[in-house]
């Protein structure tokens, strides 16, 4: 991270370096610990068929936090993966009579192109991305609303998205082994190119990423582009799992999901973190999920926590040399 | 008045004699009634949120702060689920618990440092979570009359919620132009560095802002619980995003600094007037979300166009 060392205040360079390396461990941290306090709290939680589920569990989120990361590393916000998501699932089960096995790529692919067009808003336009993803979701939620009928749409034939619910060696579930191989693209397509660097630069400073010639807005669109394609798949693990799409169906996850980035550690200022952050910050917020009852806490206790979680993430993994005034 | 701010009404006006002119059902007296009687919650929702708009923050956190305040007005008045009768006490603790969360909000934003939109959703889980534990699987009907009252007797016309909603935009109103913190509130969202290199401690006011928006949300829910007889978990569902809508049409700057509660009001009506007159003229229900968003794209879109050259980074 030589970046970040460049825009540091000088005089802290130790302690600045001390905090990036504990919040850089703190989502493994809080993933042992919680496998931990629940492997105490049910002796059972260790076992093949409990872990087997909370993956399957996890895969969606998985996928809609690595996505939606790219944009926050950006600088920006997505709100509407949820209901990109949803609509994604009502277009899903709409088309797989037709389409078959190619629905799930059309699906996808409808997916990242409204992830563009918003990207394009936000750039374009110069509106927030918070505003344009705002009503990005309300506009996506009616269209799944008038499309579906606001009702549930049933897939009757699932066999070309069946494959999701296959196990890899008897034992990992597909759509979770899915779900790694899409976070290790991300990363390693990062690695790679100079995109890494365009995004972080773009994150950190951006006028001054501008002037170092960074094409920053079509990294900007590129990065909705993608968390549009990860809402889109998302999707197509829902319907693999629940046999039908819904107007409403993800719309529980965006919360989940944001708390899942910060979690993880990623800035919501830009510039520092990962998708293998998200990664550990949606398995995170996934054993939250599952261990709450198991410890016997009732399940309302889950938004309370998840509101909880953003609240002291975001306090603790903010940039707070970067910005004076925060609104 | 300058150009700038007679847009909305210009528009209010425009839209409609439009929809008046294309349905006969829409022009009737009823549906006039209608749809003031309907913008009532909003209404209240938004003049909380102007406040903090102004201040160039955001506040996403009525849903969850009207579902929390929703739930407490339910089980504290006469109710099917225990044996509480506490009137008007009800309605002032909901009001009280409004402005919990608001502090809460603001607390983290201006001592944790945590971005307002970011600090406001997490609340907004916070109340959502908090109204689903009192919920507790049993639906509290409420039997107080004067809480019922609200939404079915009449003065002059209207119903007593459109009439409340009018006092708390004249309060709103009251505040915004005579007192400090509706000043101050103007003040921070023009230049905030400004007025904290002339001395002023801004935090404070900030939490007060929050606070007295708090305070509208549970205003809000109590409105709602009304309306429907119970208290209901989704009681402010959608409002949070409405809200905005109705408040960045009227003409505040998402940037802060410029607006207010009756640019706001003006909004509200716009935004009923729309979905409403959409509705009579035959397009789905369903469709109503959409039209928000396309109006508070546009609209933001719109008043950035001015300043286009100059801010080329926006986050």
């Amino acid at each position: 991270m030589s970046t970040s060392v460049a825009i540091k205040p000088p005089g802290e360079p130790a302690a600045a370096k001390e905090r990036t390396r504990l919040t850089g461990f703190m989502p493994l941290i809080a993933l042992a610990a919680l496998i931990a306090a629940l492997t105490i709290a049910d002796p059972d939680f260790l076992t093949q068929r409990s872990l087997t589920a909370a993956a399957r569990t996890a895969a969606p989120l998985i996928v809609l936090a690595a996505g939606a990361t790219l944009v926050v590393l950006c600088g920006g916000i997505d709100l509407s993966i949820a209901a990109l998501a949803s609509l994604s699932t009502v277009f899903l089960a709409l088309w797989i009579p037709n389409l078959g096995g190619l629905a799930t790529p059309a699906v996808i692919l409808v997916a990242a192109t409204i992830g563009v067009v918003q990207g394009a808003a936000h750039v374009l336009l110069r509106i927030p991305s918070f505003i344009v993803t705002l009503g990005g979701m309300s506009i996506l939620s009616a269209v799944a609303l008038v499309v579906s009928g606001a009702g549930t749409v049933r897939v009757v034939d699932d066999s070309s998205v069946q494959w999701l619910d296959l196990y890899v060696a008897g034992y990992v579930p597909m759509s979770v082994v899915v779900a790694v191989i899409v976070v290790a693209l991300i990363a390693v397509v990062l690695k790679v190119t100079p995109l890494q660097s365009w995004i972080s630069a773009t994150g950190y400073s951006e006028s001054a990423a501008r002037l170092a010639g960074t094409p920053v807005d079509l990294v900007k669109i590129g990065a909705f582009a993608v968390s549009g394609a990860c809402a889109g798949l998302a999707a197509v693990m829902l319907v693999s799992r629940q046999f039908s799409g819904g107007p409403t169906m993800a719309d529980n996850l965006l919360l989940p999901a944001v708390a899942a980035i910060v979690v993880g550690g990623t800035a919501i200022t830009g510039g520092h973190g990962s998708v293998w952050r998200s990664l550990a910050g949606a398995l995170v917020v996934t054993l939250l999920r599952v261990g709450l009852p198991i410890v016997g806490v009732p399940s309302a206790y889950e938004q309370i926590l998840y509101g909880a979680i953003i609240v002291v993430a975001v306090a603790l993994t903010l940039d707070k040399s970067k910005v004076s005034i925060i609104k | 008045m300058s150009f700038r701010d007679a847009g909305p009404p210009v528009a209010l006006i425009v839209i409609f004699g439009l929809f008046a002119v294309l349905s006969p059902q829409f022009r009737s007296l009823t549906n006039v009634q209608n749809i003031v009687d309907s913008a009532a919650v909003l209404a209240v929702v938004t003049c909380g949120i102007t406040f903090v708009l102004m201040m160039g923050s955001i506040d996403l956190s009525a849903a969850g702060v009207m579902g929390a305040s929703a739930l407490t007005v339910s089980l504290l008045v006469a109710n099917n689920r225990n044996d509480n009768d506490f009137g008007f006490l009800a309605i002032v603790a909901a009001v009280l618990l409004g402005c919990v969360f608001g502090g809460l909000s603001g607390l983290a934003l201006v001592l944790l440092k945590v971005p307002s939109f970011m600090a406001t959703l997490g609340v907004s889980a916070v109340g959502l979570g908090v109204a689903t534990l009192m919920f507790a699987g049993v639906q509290p009907n409420i039997s107080d009359t004067m809480l019922e009252s609200w939404a079915v007797e009449r003065f002059l016309g209207f119903s007593y919620l459109a009439w409340i909603a009018a006092a708390c935009i004249l309060l709103g109103w009251l505040i915004q132009r005579y007192t400090r913190l509706g000043r101050y509130a103007y003040a921070i969202g023009g230049a905030e560095e400004v007025l904290t290199l002339s001395g002023v401690k801004v935090k404070p006011y900030k939490v007060a802002v929050f606070v007295f928006a708090g305070a509208f949300y549970g205003l809000g829910g109590v409105m709602v619980t009304s309306q429907l007889g119970a208290g209901l978990v989704q009681a402010g569902n959608g409002y949070d995003f409405s809200a905005i809508t109705a408040a960045v049409v009227g003409g505040t700057l998402l940037t802060g600094g410029r607006g207010g509660v009756l640019h706001s009001a003006v909004g509200v009506l716009l935004v009923m007037v729309l979905t409403n007159g959409l509705v009579q003229i035959g397009v789905s229900p369903y469709w109503q979300g959409g039209v928000e968003g396309v109006i508070v794209v546009a609209a933001v879109a719109a008043a950035v166009i001015p300043q286009r050259r100059r801010n080329q980074v926006v986050k």
